[in-house]
């Protein structure tokens, strides 16, 4: 175990010592949610329900978001092309070391300095702004709110970790991985709530993994989900999980076999 | 009493690689109509090491020395044979394999680029569980061998290229391996650190029983540290014995370096063989072994020497040779 511990300190030192990176890094972050956040307020300025959305509802849809985002998707992916391409993954492989979770590890790590940020970050942006948002605070909701977050945090880390994986066999996958992470961004709820969409696209989404990475999360916190809505989420989570997981598995054993170590 | 350590049997390992010629157009046939090909890296060899040898593999380019100590180490899935180290079969990467062994590859690093290289080392401490005290005292003596106490608190990125080595080499050792594999550990290393680097394995290798593969295109290493070579070319041993066997079968001469106390015309002294070199009064000849003492003593008689000197042929040479075969 504090093999992982230590991956983990080592991953907090690599951020001090790029210390700038990492402020460039929650700027992005800060602005890509003042600019969502003050498109939406513009809406709401000439009207005061838009597709069933009141300003307040939105603007918290629009802030859990951004909470849900930092929680689930940063991840790591790159550090596992680049590793594959430049052939330092040999450091893991050579040793007795999980491969996956030597990555989940420094994602957690990842995770965890970016929260600590963001924390402090919507804080002062709730005292500065003081927009209409709501507090949630009845213990059923958050309950199955956190559940969903950890839930969509493990989808988003298989789906990039298998995109990630792909940099065995082509050399390509830096884009795959830009291009999935637009995606995600927006078929995930980063942006809009979907149920804002036609009903048929709205409910084939839902059988895909990418609303329960943003959408379902921020949906459950604003409350008013009913029982069946929220098992059914649940379900399709729990299926989404296992699959990933198993094709994960499967992909990085083929990786492997593949995997020809370049360099030297 | 011997021990098998390494052992491997018709081992194969080709790589595909996918064609494209030179140019746009290249890249547009291969993009429409992808072209492989299978390089035969590793083509069937075999061999067998026991406990504490210190083997010098050898080869050219593109031999595919490299490709097998990949392969002993785990990290790439033969086509074909049986591997196996420590008993173990290195593909499974059990973590008794691994525990075991370690490979460090001269123009690879794993120290981390950004943090002081004891930060690497205490990750290491962690992944291969090395207790506390003996963490401690293998840092002290791999750093009193190598003379690196006072920068393993500086980041690796600001070292050179000598106390990097040095570093990943104590990495690589920490959890004292017994089996490792070393390709190319003196590569770029100056004169006095490729010595100092030699010195260190042979002490490593003897004090801890270790076994040791080294490839490595520094004829010097090979001549100092192995008594036993492996010399493959294009995935196919070509020769596994003993380093004086072969320089005896090729190399059934010696070297006489001659200098006259005047300039000396060739011709006189064609008879004692083949001048190599030659300028003015400086010759070198190469003479058959069973007839060194003969020719000497002849050419001190004859003529005036102001010095004389009978060396091995150099090692390079006679490398170049068997490839050229
Ligand atoms: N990752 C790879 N993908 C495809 N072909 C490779 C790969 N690595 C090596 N090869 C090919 O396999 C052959 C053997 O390579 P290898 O690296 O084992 O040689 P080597 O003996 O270590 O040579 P050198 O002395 O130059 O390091 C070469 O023809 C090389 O082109
Ligand atoms: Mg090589």
């Amino acid at each position: 175990m504090s093999k992982y511990w230590e991956i983990f300190r080592i991953t907090w030192q690599q951020f001090l010592i790029y210390r700038v990176n990492f402020v460039i890094w929650r700027l992005r972050t800060i602005m890509q949610l003042l600019l969502v956040y003050f498109i939406w307020w513009s809406v709401f300025k000439s009207q005061v329900q838009v597709f069933g959305y009141t300003a307040s509802s939105i603007l918290t849809y629009i802030l859990a978001a951004s909470l849900i985002r930092t929680i689930v998707l940063s991840s790591r992916a790159s550090d596992l092309i680049d590793s594959i391409n430049t052939g330092s993954i040999v450091n893991f492989l050579i040793k007795p070391l999980g491969f996956i979770r030597y990555f989940l590890t420094r994602d957690a790590a990842d995770k965890l300095f970016n929260i600590g940020f963001f924390i402090v970050e919507i804080s002062l942006l709730i005292l500065l702004l003081k927009p209409p948002v709501i507090i949630q605070t009845d213990i059923a909701i958050l309950i199955p709110f956190f559940l969903s977050i950890a839930g969509g945090l493990i989808i988003y880390f298989c789906i990039n970790f298998i995109i990630g994986l792909t940099a065995f066999w082509v050399e390509s996958s830096w884009g795959v991985l830009f291009l999935m992470s637009v995606f995600l961004e927006s078929l995930g709820g980063g942006l809009f709530p979907l149920d804002i969409l036609p009903k048929n696209l709205f409910s084939a989404l839902m059988l895909t993994p990418f609303p329960y990475l943003i959408y379902f999360p921020a949906k459950l916190y604003l409350g008013g989900m009913n029982y069946s809505e929220m098992l059914n989420g649940f379900v399709v989570i729990a299926i989404w999980i296992l699959v990933l997981i198993l094709l994960m598995r499967i992909i990085r054993d083929a990786g492997f076999r593949h995997f020809s170590a370049v360099g030297n | 009493m011997s021990n098998t350590v390494i052992s491997v049997k018709n081992l194969k390992k080709y790589y595909r690689v996918h064609q494209k010629d030179p140019g746009l157009i290249g890249s547009i046939n291969s993009f429409l109509n992808r072209k492989y090909k299978d390089v035969k890296a590793v083509d069937g060899i075999s061999f067998q090491i026991e406990e504490g040898e210190l083997i010098g593999f050898i080869g050219p380019n593109g031999a595919g020395k490299t490709t097998t100590l990949k392969v002993l180490s785990g990290l790439l899935y033969p086509n074909g044979g049986e591997t196996q180290v420590l008993g173990l079969e290195p593909f499974k990467r059990q973590k008794q394999f691994q525990i075991n062994i370690s490979l460090i590859m001269g123009q690879k690093n794993q120290l981390w680029w950004d943090l002081p290289p004891m930060d690497s080392f205490i990750l290491n401490k962690e992944i291969y569980e090395i207790g506390k005290q003996e963490f401690k005292d293998t840092i002290e003596k791999l750093s009193r061998m190598l003379e690196v106490g006072d920068i393993l608190a500086t980041p690796v990125r600001k070292l050179s290229l000598g106390q990097r080595m040095k570093c990943e080499l104590i990495a690589a050792l920490l959890h004292s391996p017994k089996v490792l594999f070393l390709d190319e550990p003196t590569i770029g290393l100056d004169v006095v650190a490729q010595q100092n680097m030699r010195d260190f394995l042979k002490e490593y290798n003897r004090q801890f029983q270790a076994t040791i593969i080294l490839t490595s295109h520094y004829m010097g290493d090979v001549e100092k540290l192995c008594k036993r070579v492996v010399i493959i070319n294009e995935g196919k041993i070509i020769y596994d014995g003993s380093l004086e066997k072969i320089i005896n079968k090729y190399a059934p001469y010696k070297m006489i370096k001659v200098d006259f106390k005047e300039n000396i015309d060739l011709k006189k002294i064609e008879e004692f063989g083949r001048a190599e070199r030659y300028s003015g009064n400086h010759v070198e000849f190469r003479v058959a072994k069973d007839e060194i003492s003969k020719k000497t003593a002849k050419l001190l008689s004859e003529f005036e020497v102001a010095d004389i000197t009978i060396e091995d042929p150099a090692i390079e040479e006679i490398i170049r040779q068997i490839f050229e075969q």
